[in-house]
């Protein structure tokens, strides 16, 4: 039953956003793994890559050899489009986890029980983890079998770490738009920051590549981390991980302190 | 003697604005005890520093004897509270809302329970996003009721709640005073609330005027008269009355306000042929006039009728 504890009701909460989003990532990744043949025939992937020249290092800064489909996929989807929809998931669900009660006024009821602010957060925070990991295991899968049809080699090793950066990257962010939220109790203003802070950060990281003078801000972009290394070729790299961990861990202390303090929305 | 709430110079200001200011209240237990006070007067701020969900300016609060603060989960074991504007989950059905706050509360007795939404006559299969007013406030009921708390808190409980289910109301706070719970509720009406109460407490501007039983609430309260005689009478006869004010004669129609009891007037009336008699409402502001600074509130307020 999942009525019972903040925990579950938050997983019951998130049931159909996370359906919808991993059928979208899955289906989204799956599609590229079974045309993949298709497109490598027709286009020389490489060739194209070579083509655009610096431009191509915007969609990251390793691309490597597109003509597998390991590098086909990081060019198309974990570059911009995997990260980018794990991100606006967990900042979207996890901005409303307390602002949204405050807006609707459940806040009062719910907390007129014996749930600490405390554990209202980190219920919710438990909750959103797991549900980026089931966004994440089923595109694997989606991956896996759209590869197996298409009779392309797709490492699950690597593909597996390339995904679990995508979760770390995407609850940083969730974590700073749970801070945010929940110090000003307003969703919108927490949105709003993260899905531009998210921008700024994704375009200082991508033109780094080609504008030295980036380089100086680069490591403020989460991005960074994510797209320093390569864990589609190269498995994760520990400390760009252990960053994003730590951002995530930060704002979650953010988020707890400034939920702790605040008068509640009426 | 036990204290089921207590304040002490509870102070709260959101920013510059003004909530309520030094309010000492003390609620013995196995009351009910009413919180009246017109709206904006600082009632449901009261209501939220005793739950935690805001946090005083400065001055203390006690529920069941713990700090509102610091003891807030453990108070919250022992507390039910239904707000004014009460919010539930929509996408729930009534019966899945109370079992999820149940779980919360972990000590739920369930046969009371269905009890009560037979006697609130709820419809528990229905989602409550489709639930009128009233409806939804009986959901908010069940669940204040059915972990037979220690202390329940009602802010505004009988708004949009019909006849019928406000007398079941009523009768429940009673049953939870016969088995020595305290109930408080905020009410902006006197009359909603005066035959249920022992004792209330009046608030206005964010102040604590003060705290009596209603009886005495009662002997003061102001009675707005209107009564049309046959024949004709004398105003002097009736400004003489004691208690008996602003007394005008128009037409054979007697208009004045009473401060407490209505009897000497009544008597006096009846020397003569009365036709009709009407008691006009006091609203809760006219009965604070009446009982604070008594003379000039109401003067200022005839005026301002007058003006208008």
């Amino acid at each position: 039953m999942l009525l019972r504890s903040v925990f579950t009701k938050t997983i019951r909460d998130l049931r159909w956003p996370t359906f919808w989003v991993a059928l979208g990532c899955g289906l989204m990744t799956g599609y590229f793994a079974i045309l993949f043949p298709t497109y490598s025939k027709i286009l020389n992937m490489n060739d194209l890559l070579a083509k655009m020249g610096p431009m191509a290092k915007i969609f990251g800064s390793s691309v490597g050899d597109a003509s597998t489909l390991i590098g086909f996929l990081h060019f198309e989807l974990f570059s911009m489009m995997l990260p980018a929809g794990m991100i606006a998931f967990a900042a979207g669900m996890a901005s409303g986890f307390t602002a949204g009660e405050e807006s609707r006024g459940t806040i009062d009821v719910l907390l007129s029980y014996p749930v600490s602010r405390r554990r209202l957060i980190l219920e919710k925070s438990l909750a959103i983890l797991i549900a980026c990991i089931v966004v994440a295991v089923v595109t694997g899968v989606f991956a896996v079998v759209g590869a197996a049809l298409s009779a392309s080699e797709l490492p699950v090793g690597p593909l597996s770490a390339a995904l679990a950066l995508v979760v770390v990257l995407g609850l940083a962010f969730g974590a700073i738009a749970l801070a945010i939220s929940a110090a000003t109790g307003n969703r919108g203003v927490s949105i709003g920051i993260t899905v531009a802070l998210m921008i700024a950060m994704y375009l200082i990281d991508a033109l780094a590549n080609i504008v030295d003078g980036l380089n100086t801000i680069r490591p403020l972009s989460l991005f960074k981390y994510y797209s320093g290394h390569d864990p589609l070729r190269y498995g994760l790299d520990l400390g760009d991980t252990a960053v994003l961990a730590a951002v995530t861990a930060v704002f979650l202390v953010i988020a707890l302190v400034g939920f702790e303090r605040r008068d509640l929305a009426a | 003697m036990t204290v089921a709430i207590e304040t002490s110079k509870l102070t709260k200001y959101y920013g510059r604005s003004r909530g309520i200011i030094e309010v000492d209240l003390t609620v013995e237990s196995g009351q009910i005890f009413g919180f009246l006070g017109p709206n904006g007067a600082g009632k449901s701020t009261t209501i939220r520093l005793l739950l935690d969900l805001i946090r005083p300016t400065s001055g203390s609060a006690h529920v069941l004897g713990l700090d509102a603060h610091r003891d807030r989960l453990a108070i919250d074991r022992r507390v039910s509270y239904v707000p004014g504007e009460l919010a539930l989950y929509g996408e729930l059905t009534g019966r899945q809302l109370l079992t999820y706050l149940g779980n919360l509360q972990r000590h739920v007795d369930a046969q009371y329970r269905e009890k009560l939404i037979e006697r609130l006559e709820l419809d528990p299969t229905k989602r409550i996003k489709g639930l009128s007013r009233g409806n939804k406030q009986k959901v908010g009921l069940v669940a204040a009721f059915m972990i037979r708390p220690e202390l329940l808190i009602f802010d505004e409980p009988t708004a949009g709640l019909d006849p019928f289910i406000q007398l079941e109301f009523e009768r429940l706070c009673e049953e939870a005073r016969e088995e020595g719970r305290t109930v408080f509720i905020s009410s902006h009406q006197l009359p909603e609330v005066e035959h249920l109460c022992d004792r209330v407490g009046i608030i206005r501007e964010g102040r604590l005027l003060a705290v009596e039983s209603i009886a005495t609430l009662k002997a003061r309260a102001l009675h707005r008269l209107e009564i049309d005689f046959a024949g004709s009478v004398k105003v002097e006869a009736f400004a003489e009355v004691p208690g008996v004010r602003d007394v005008t004669l128009d037409d054979g129609t007697l208009r004045c306000t009473v401060i407490g009891s209505i009897d000497a007037l009544i008597k006096t009336a009846a020397r003569y042929e009365v036709v009709n008699l009407h008691s006009i409402d006091t609203s809760l502001e006219e009965i604070f006039l009446a009982y604070y600074g008594a003379g000039d509130g109401i003067a200022a307020q005839e005026a301002d009728h007058a003006a208008a």
